[in-house]
């Protein structure tokens, strides 16, 4: 935890901190080789497309296309591999073993820590979801007051942590389709294809519209998101998202006097200039007595990374 | 302004969100709708007992003429050969002519306007309208209007062009043979922009028009159509051929050809056994409706005076 | 036309195949009754009594790269005897033609095609002899050959598409006739692969085979054309793989013509059920594979009642598909709206 504070000051400007080094390059792998597999995926898929002879001539054409889907494949499961061992390690180093040495260790107690971690989808999430449907449809100007990881976050985290399973199952099986149909029916390379190619392209428009548009391309972040690069997420964007986890922090840092109001009140951090401020008093309370009921179950949590 | 960008950029963006839930509802749930309705439609069919016979339907417009022409392409590693696909034809186009353009008489007549009145010639005469201008054949400028010029206008844009021919293979030149007349102490193309403007008003208004109006229309838009069409052997003869051809840009070589006896002895043949009746406009053939059930023969056509030749004797062929 | 050819990629092949059509002294060889004073005219048209357009232009650069280039005009279209001529009957492409086949010194015909395609899934005859019903949808030459043309492989260094330069001036050096070297060469090299690319095959198919019509009165249980391409070979085929399987690989018995197709429930036929898993485990294609293997469905339909596992199966991907993002794009454009009119409100809670 020394290695990466909690909130660094930088220019005056405050920066929390989202997610370690080990954490940062993972993704970049699994950005990296999503979006070759992703290009040299759908032309085959839309062979019939007019953009499909281009875009799969950019990678070698049908000679030389699927040799680059596989490897990068490859790599990706690898990568998904290593990041399984690394989810163990975290919950063995900071949760089972501090237990173990505690003496509190019991399965039933093990399971409800790791249940109430932060990246676990709870019911806080579909409360946010309701809050922003509310505030979307101008039933209210509150936003919503994300926690340490928020319900967009975590459905990007477990969608694709779904669709690795049956991508890479349905790939590997249609990769070694000899070996595999010793023991399964050829019926089943159907099925893999299906998958395979529906659930690749689920999770392409996914990350690609609606991932990119929530760290990247939102007025709030445009024209780049740097957490990615960085690991820091802006004091201006803490609030935005993570409202009640940047309350948490700021306390636990002693900043308890510089706590910033919430996003609300029809703030839409591009027209900064409109807000009206009695909507940011009048949302105020609210955040804050939602901090509170939620703030024990985050203390019992910790933080996983 | 930076608000103004951030509001056009949102703007921008919702209408690609928009666009992309298009695009997934056409991938995901469009196809199980799809699905069921043509299952749907398949099942009632069946009950119908069609299967029994070939249904014969009343075909609309868009599945006879717009969508009854295909392309082919074929991949033959070195190159791909694209073509229109012309159902049971055996030989290979490899390329584009494509359609008249400028031409106001093909607005009505088409690009292949010689059918059913000239049987053994029409081939022929559409041969040549590729390549030559309906005016160089069907009107012939007399007394002050007559020129002798004639130029090459580009079938797509309708601008005078250089001459096409050079060395390109006969016929394939997307351009077109035009006379010029004098009009006012001016030489002028013949289809000048009053003309074409004429049968556009015409066929703009067509359906308000009177009885007489549009008999009085069509009567002025065909009045530069000369009785008797430019026949074979005004252009194709050693002697005054009608065209400069020359002038046209047919080298030596070509003008040799297109004047030689091996064209001109072909002419002949046909002359033999067809002419006669072509220059006789006097009698006329009335076209048999049961035969040609598709293609009703237009009040204006072209070729107005030449009387339909049904079928020949085939004794009279084989002698030439 | 010839510049738009000589242009792009390969420009040097094209050019020097132009320049071999445009060789004089054999460029009009099959054009002994100089045929194409008028036919090398592309407006040599007209529109028939059934309203369909007849072209008879032919195209000589094209022709001269086809099978047939050494074959009379009058070779095929015996009728004509005289320009300028009648009307042209239909060419019988089982007439004996004036080639002579040089390992027998027989004339050519393509009669045995006639004897293959009677017995073949095609025919228009059942065993009995009976006519079929519906006979007259029964393929014939021209509703799956147009004029061939040669497709050239140079097998200098590695394989590419088109005419080895280098093989080409070995040939001279005992050969003198340049027409006789250019048809020999092509006629080889297009003889040891596929004839047609293997999405024109499926496309040739296809124009009976996805006629839903056609399919419907057959009684036959997939648009071949369509499943085919919802497969990884008929995506391959279509992005242009040579080497992918088309229809005519797995449908056709190895060693036989293409014309000895048979139908599916006959012993015969290579795609009968029992000899399915001979087809894919070939050594070209997947040598390894177990016999279940051949249970993947080349065709599949997305058909509730033909396939109702695939057609589950897809559909839970569908659903699960928009299910998913329908939601998501529908959040992301009120978010977009509330972003742009952040202030506007018809229900403030004050």
């Amino acid at each position: 935890m020394a290695k990466y504070p909690q909130i660094k000051i930088i220019n005056n400007e405050k920066y929390f901190f989202r997610f370690d080094m080990d954490l940062r390059i993972q993704h970049i792998i699994l950005a990296a080789t999503v979006v070759i597999l992703v290009l040299s995926g759908m032309p085959l898929k839309f062979s019939d497309a007019f953009w499909s002879p281009y875009l799969y001539a950019l990678f070698g054409g049908i000679t030389m296309a699927p040799t680059v889907h596989k490897v990068t494949g490859a790599i990706m499961l690898l990568l998904f591999a290593y990041h399984i061992f690394w989810i163990f390690k975290v919950i063995y180093l900071d949760h089972y073993l501090p237990m173990k040495r505690e003496g509190t260790y019991t399965i039933g107690r093990f399971a409800m820590r790791v249940l109430k971690l932060p990246m676990v989808p709870n019911l806080k999430d579909l409360k946010d979801i309701i809050d922003l449907m509310k505030y979307l449809f101008y039933y209210t100007n509150v936003r919503p007051d994300g926690d340490e990881y928020t319900w967009k976050e975590k459905f990007d985290y477990w969608a694709p942590f779904w669709g690795m399973f049956i991508i890479g199952a349905s790939g590997l099986i249609i990769w070694n389709k000899e070996l595999f149909t010793q023991i399964i029916p050829g019926e089943f390379i159907n099925f893999c294809l299906i998958a395979h190619s529906d659930e690749a392209l689920l999770a392409g428009l996914f990350l690609f519209i609606w991932h990119w548009y929530n760290v990247h391309f939102s007025t709030s972040v445009f024209p780049m998101g740097t957490v990615f690069l960085t690991g820091y997420l802006s004091e201006e964007l803490m609030c935005e998202e993570h409202y009640e986890h940047y309350v948490k922090v700021m306390r636990e840092e002693g900043y308890e006097k510089e706590i910033l109001p919430p996003h609300g009140g029809g703030h839409a951090p591009s027209c900064s200039d409109h807000a009206p401020k009695s909507s940011q008093r009048q949302s105020s309370p609210e955040n804050v007595s939602g901090t509170e009921s939620s703030e024990q179950s985050v203390k019992e949590g910790g933080a996983a990374v | 302004m930076k608000k103004l960008l951030t509001k056009l950029y949102i703007l921008a963006f919702m209408a690609l969100v928009v666009y992309f839930g298009v695009i997934i509802w056409n991938l995901t749930f469009a196809h199980i709708i799809h699905e069921y309705h043509e299952r749907h439609a398949a099942n009632m069919e069946h009950s119908e007992e069609s299967l029994v016979q070939k249904e014969k339907v009343a075909k609309s417009f868009e599945q006879v003429i717009l969508n009854s022409e295909t392309r082919t392409k074929q991949y033959l590693g070195y190159r791909v050969l694209e073509q229109q696909y012309i159902e049971g034809h055996f030989h290979h186009i490899g390329f584009d002519v494509g359609p008249d353009r400028h031409s106001y008489c093909s607005s009505c007549h088409g690009d292949m306007p010689h059918d059913s009145v000239t049987k053994d010639l029409r081939a022929f005469l559409n041969m040549h309208a590729f390549f030559i201008g309906c005016q160089t054949c069907h009107s012939r400028p007399e007394g002050e209007m007559a020129t002798g010029v004639y130029k090459w206008y580009a079938r797509e844009t309708g601008e005078i062009i250089p001459s096409p021919v050079n060395d390109a293979p006969p016929g394939t030149y997307k351009a077109k043979i035009i006379p010029f007349v004098m009009e006012k102490g001016s030489i002028v193309r013949i289809d000048s922009q009053a003309k074409r403007d004429f049968v556009e008003q015409y066929r703009l208004n067509e359906k308000e028009l009177t009885e007489g109006q549009k008999s009085k229309s069509k009567n002025i838009i065909h009045n530069i159509v000369s009785k008797k069409p430019v026949i074979c052997e005004e252009c194709h003869s050693k002697e005054k051929p009608l065209l400069p051809l020359a002038d046209l840009g047919y080298s030596e070589r070509r003008v040799d050809s297109i004047t030689s006896t091996e064209v001109v002895g072909m002419i002949k043949n046909y002359t033999k056994f067809y002419m006669p009746k072509m220059l006789n406009p006097g009698v006329s053939h009335p076209v048999d409706p049961a035969v040609d059930p598709v293609e009703p023969v237009l009040p204006g056509q072209l070729t107005p005076s030449v009387p339909e030749v049904e079928s020949l004797p085939p004794a009279v062929g084989t002698e030439g | 036309m010839l510049s738009n050819f000589l242009r792009g990629p390969h420009w040097s092949f094209r050019a020097l195949l132009v320049a071999f059509c445009l060789m004089p002294g054999w460029v009009l060889a099959a054009d002994m009754g100089n045929c194409l004073l008028c036919h090398k005219y592309p407006g040599l048209s007209r529109i028939d009594e059934g309203g369909n357009m007849k072209l008879m232009f032919v195209n000589e650069d094209i022709f001269n790269t086809s099978v047939h280039s050494k074959v009379k005009c009058e070779g095929c279209h015996a009728d004509i005897t005289k320009i300028p001529h009648e009307p042209a009957k239909p060419v019988d492409c089982l007439a004996v033609c004036h080639i002579i086949e040089p390992t027998s010194e027989q004339k050519f015909s393509h009669k045995s095609v006639k004897t293959f395609m009677d017995e073949s899934v095609h025919s228009k005859v059942d065993k009995e002899g009976n006519l079929k019903k519906f006979n007259e949808d029964m393929p014939t030459c021209k509703d799956c050959h147009d004029n061939p043309l040669f497709r050239p492989l140079a097998f200098v260094k590695k394989v590419r598409p088109g005419i080895a330069d280098d093989a080409m001036g070995r040939c001279r050096v005992c050969h003198e006739k340049e027409d006789f070297i250019f048809r020999f060469y092509n006629h080889i090299t297009t003889r040891l692969h596929k004839s047609r690319s293997p999405l024109n095959v499926a496309q040739a198919c296809g124009k009976c085979h996805d006629d839903k019509e056609l399919v419907k009165r057959h009684g036959l249980t997939v648009m071949a054309g369509s499943s085919y391409q919802e497969t990884f070979h008929g995506k391959a085929a279509n992005l242009l793989d040579e080497a992918i399987p088309d229809c005519l690989d797995c449908h056709v018995v190895k060693g036989k013509s293409v014309h000895q197709m048979y139908g599916n429930d006959d012993p015969r036929s290579s795609t009968h059920p029992d000899n399915r898993g001979a087809i894919c485990n070939s050594i070209d294609c997947h040598p390894g594979a177990s016999v279940q293997f051949a249970n993947y469905q080349v065709h599949p339909m997305f058909d509730m009642d033909k396939s109702p596992v695939v057609y589950w199966f897809t559909t839970f991907f569908y659903v699960l598909t928009g299910g998913t993002l329908l939601p998501l794009m529908f959040i992301l454009f009120f978010d977009l709206l509330r972003r742009l009119f952040p202030n506007a409100s018809f229900t403030r809670r004050r």
